[in-house]
């Protein structure tokens, strides 16, 4: 496990790694500030930072990227409630009051597991858009095909079917380019 | 028991927190009952997440990310008033500033405002096989990004293609440009100003430039807060306008600038602080208090243009939501003499149609169709 501390005090860092003391392999590392350059080499599975460091505004732009990290936030024990608050309305599920070593590691899986349930149902729903684009290009060609080739549809199907099997491309890729070639004929793009 | 209503606010160092800054400074909070609290943020995430929970009453927001929490349900927080016009710009290091120059010098483009020239340089740099630039901007959902996106496509170079976008915290851009790390930024005051002055950039393009009287800062509040305590919302929203008419005046100058100056509020030199308070930042007059629904319209235009908001969002029902200048003119009105009177009253205090640099003029009645009408955008069927 590989666990970036975003702090310019390296207490939090030691309580972090104290905490995840038996977990194997394991390399807790600290940075007083966000470097990107840094981030991309470690690579981390895990960023703690700071609720106090500016750097958070970095890392929240991230989060609906593919360069997007889970992120535990910690927050000072001068703003008592303020975890439970946001935790309660699901709007920083990162943050969490206090640090106890013995905390640490039941926190940071929960914020992993529940980034990788976010960037899965985000795929879920990139997929799902896909698909949906995909038939609507199928549609489109094979009532293309049914014009220009005098097809029923179920005959204009079978024949996107047919070309894609021969080029062993997927059927919405090969209406794709039917549609692209066609509109190059029409004479598009010119 | 003082007897006063408790308020936490929060805000970020910059110098358009001066409404907050001097309502506070001046008793002006307390004059209309309330204690208030005025909390420091590190970043504007925590500004949201603490507004959204209600650990904060309100704060000093940019405005798009009022508008982005309550789209997402991520909260609903409320605008009930404009903190500043203009202060933002996008300034470049000293070397893309010289390779720019250059670039003009071959063919001097029409009016100095547009990225013209920086799209020959980009394109040089393609040729010549080198990185593509870096431009930084404070958050996604800002007038620092739409802003920057907007002078950057208008000149033809693609925000996300061509050059490369990414967000650092408003103290972090004068050392991360002096780094070399990044080649250009469009942040708020006093940072351009900074720059300059440490001899690290050179400033492009003010926002006044960019969009006479441009929209920037609201007061972002919870939607409880004008639910539950309205009298005290009023009465907040009377010490801030208080706050901004004193903050406009020429004679106040040296005294806010030495107030901002304070480590606990920008902490930044007064020299940098006074460049965008002179004939750039407007807090008060010419109605900028107002939160007009046409400016969070041209907001949610470019969130929809860049992708950031699904074409299943009812445009007006949201600007609607967030943008209250009702309740800015009830304050106003409750306020007095103060306020030029035909504010409180009129949206046509302000042309309807906002006019920016290239000349294109936005119709807030068809912000979708402006959006989409762009060659340059990534908008969501």
């Amino acid at each position: 496990m590989r666990v970036l501390v975003i702090d310019p005090d390296a207490a939090r860092a030691a309580l972090v790694a104290q905490g995840l003391e038996g977990v194997q392999p394991l390399e807790v590392r600290r940075s007083a500030v966000y470097d990107e350059a840094e981030v991309l080499a470690f690579a981390p599975d895990v960023v703690v930072i700071a609720a106090e460091s500016p750097d958070r505004d970095t890392l929240d732009s991230l989060r609906d990227s593919s360069a997007g990290h889970p992120v535990v936030m910690f927050v000072d024990r001068s703003e008592p409630g303020l975890a439970e608050q946001a935790v309660r309305a699901g709007v920083a599920a990162y943050v969490v009051d206090g640090l106890a070593p013995n905390r640490v590691r039941p926190i940071l899986d929960v914020a992993m597991s529940r980034f990788a349930l976010t960037q899965q149902l985000r795929g879920d729903l990139a997929k799902a858009k896909a698909d949906l684009e995909s038939r609507k290009t199928v549609e489109r060609a094979k009532g293309l095909l049914m014009k220009e080739r005098g097809l029923d549809e179920d005959g204009a199907y079978r024949l996107l079917r047919k070309l894609a099997m021969d080029r062993g491309k997927p059927i919405g890729a090969v209406a794709a380019d039917l549609l692209a070639f066609a509109g190059v004929l029409k004479g598009d793009g010119q | 028991m003082s007897g006063l209503s408790d308020l936490r606010l929060g805000f970020i160092p910059l110098t358009d927190c001066a409404p907050l800054a001097v309502a506070q400074a001046l008793g002006f909070f307390e004059e209309e009952g309330l204690n208030v609290t005025l909390e420091r943020e590190a970043s504007w995430a925590t500004i949201r997440d603490k507004v959204a929970v209600g650990a904060l009453d309100g704060a000093h927001m940019l405005a798009p990310m009022a508008l982005a929490a309550t789209a997402a349900g991520e909260g609903e927080i409320l605008a009930p008033l404009a903190l500043n016009q203009n202060g933002s710009a996008v300034t470049v290091s000293m070397a893309l500033a010289q390779a720019i120059r250059a670039a003009d010098l071959q063919a001097p483009s029409q009016s100095s405002v547009t990225a013209a020239a920086l799209a020959k340089v980009v394109a040089a740099r393609r040729e010549n096989g080198q990185g593509a630039l870096t431009f930084a901007v404070v958050f996604p959902y800002s007038m620092h990004n739409y802003m920057l996106r907007y002078w950057l496509a208008q000149a033809g170079i693609d925000p996300d293609r061509d050059v490369r976008l990414v967000v650092i915290p408003p103290p972090r851009m004068v050392e991360r440009m002096r780094a070399g790390e990044v080649d250009g930024f469009c942040v708020g005051a006093p940072w351009n100003a900074v720059a300059e002055a440490e001899g690290v950039g050179h400033i492009l393009v003010a926002a006044s430039q960019f969009w006479p009287g441009g929209p920037d800062k609201v007061l972002g509040v919870t939607a409880g807060l004008a639910t539950h305590r309205p009298d005290e919302l009023r009465a907040c929203l009377r010490a801030v306008m208080r706050g901004a008419a004193w903050a406009d005046e020429p004679e106040n100058r040296e005294t806010l600038i030495e107030l901002l100056a304070r480590p606990d509020r920008v902490g930044a030199p007064a020299a940098a602080i006074a460049r965008a308070l002179d004939g750039e930042i407007v807090f008060h007059r010419d109605a900028a208090g107002l939160p007009r629904r046409e400016h969070g319209l041209w907001f949610l235009s470019q969130m929809t243009r860049w992708g950031q908001l699904g074409a299943e969002h009812d445009l007006q029902a949201l600007v609607d939501r967030v943008y209250r200048p009702d309740l800015y003119r009830e304050a106003a009105l409750s306020l007095g003499p103060i306020l030029e009177p035909a504010l409180a009253f009129a949206d046509a205090a302000g042309p309807a149609q906002a006019r920016l640099f290239d000349g294109l003029t936005f119709d807030p009645q068809a912000a979708r169709a402006y959006a989409a009408s762009f060659a340059i955008g990534r908008t969501i069927a």
